[in-house]
């Protein structure tokens, strides 16, 4: 609970926690404030969520060890906890029931992201030969189980 | 699975035992279920509700066939939550609604501005940690001795008096947490337990579990344990207001 046993930062209105792109690994837990995620597309910034207190992020880079995906910048003062890649697994094994909570909580972004494609989709029905496009690309979803 | 709620009036009790052989709780935990119906309180009922390891069918089906009309009937009116123990662990085959019973291994409530954790506790039991596959078996012993000699639970109380508060006295040791918090006189894995919870933004964690009902704080950001006792002893319950949180004896 105290500054001396855990990671803790804080963060002034505006500050860049992460950049996309950053190969910075850490995720968050967000103590207190609340933080924006914001994509770049075609030069604009795409807002994708805003998280407040109790919620976690940064934790796509921390599993797949990949650049980060989006940016995420602290909309207030903001303060919250660092979780090293080498400290998950200790975390994990302490406080079991996260690893049910970061389940939850990509299962509701997984739903959320197919309802904003459904919706898409809808918008613009993809042909038959699109749709074999995607299936095809799809195919690396099983790559890992071959 | 729902696990997160919003709550701005919750009662929390834990550890009535109901169908075990020295459990006689179910009339007052109806009572404290009605109590909360009439206060326009939800209830939680916060693991070990009904015990089927220290329980026989016969008594089991007698304690199961009088509190399950109750339950149902209170739960027409106010939603009862149950998050299940190790004395009632069976009950995960029913994770979800179970007769209007919503069942689930925690619960993250937000009250007022205000989370606060709800869980049995017994996930962080150092014994049932290192060996889950003895814990049925053991329990269903202890609950035989006890049978066989009733001052065996007191027996084993003060064993972990002198284990965790005489001996290291003995030494000149203060008991405390990792994070300098003095803690009383039991297993300190369940206030460490606690604390790793509430570095996830949680204002209070509500163990039941360890028998032993108290308050005490968890350090640096304000966030308290809270342990609602069993009802074996002193029954006690949690009662949440706007995200206030207080422990009380019951007495109905």
């Amino acid at each position: 609970m105290t500054s001396k046993f855990l990671d803790e930062r804080v963060y002034e209105p505006g500050d860049v926690i992460f950049k996309e792109g950053d190969t910075s690994t850490e995720m968050f837990i967000l103590q207190e404030g609340k933080v924006v995620i914001t994509k770049d597309v075609a030069g604009h910034d795409v807002f994708l969520a805003m998280l407040e207190r109790g919620d976690f992020f940064g934790e796509m880079a921390l599993l797949d060890s990949q650049p980060r995906h989006a940016t995420c910048s602290a909309l207030v003062r903001t303060r919250v906890v660092a979780i090293k890649s080498g400290e998950l697994l200790m975390k994990l094994r302490r406080d079991p029931t996260f690893a049910l909570e970061m389940l939850q909580t990509m299962i509701r972004r997984i739903r959320y992201l197919d309802q904003q494609l459904v919706e898409l989709m809808q918008d613009a029905l993809p042909s038959r030969s699109q749709l074999d496009k995607l299936i095809a690309k799809s195919e690396y979803l099983n790559e890992g189980r071959k | 699975m729902i696990t997160d709620v919003r709550e701005d009036r919750l009662i929390v009790t834990s550890d009535t035992h109901i169908g075990s052989f020295f459990s006689n709780a179910r009339p007052g935990l109806v009572r404290l279920l009605d109590y909360a119906r009439a206060e326009g309180y939800n209830v939680c009922i916060n693991g070990d509700g009904i015990d089927v390891l220290h329980s026989s069918l016969t008594k089991m089906t007698v304690e199961a066939s009088a509190l399950l009309p109750e339950l149902r009937r209170i739960a027409e009116r106010i939603t009862i939550y149950y998050t299940i123990g190790n004395h009632d662990i069976i009950l995960e085959h029913y994770m979800g609604d179970w007769g209007g019973i919503r069942l689930t291994p925690f619960l993250n409530v937000r009250s007022g501005a205000r989370r606060i954790r709800v869980e049995h506790g017994h996930l962080y039991d150092p014994f049932l940690m290192k060996h889950p596959d003895l814990q049925p078996a053991l329990t269903r012993f202890i609950g035989w001795c006890c049978r066989a000699y009733p001052p065996w639970y007191e027996l084993e109380e003060r064993i972990k008096h002198v284990r965790y508060r005489d001996i290291p006295r003995l030494f000149g040791r203060r008991n405390v947490t990792q994070s300098g918090i003095e803690r009383p006189d039991e297993n300190p894995a369940f206030f460490e337990a606690a604390e790793e919870i509430a570095q996830r933004a949680f204002d209070a964690v509500v163990f039941g579990h360890t028998h032993h009902p108290g308050v005490m704080p968890l350090g640096g950001n304000g966030a308290v344990y809270v342990n609602t006792g069993a009802w074996s002893r002193h029954p006690h319950y949690a009662v949440i207001n706007d995200g206030e949180i207080e422990l009380k004896p019951w007495n109905g």
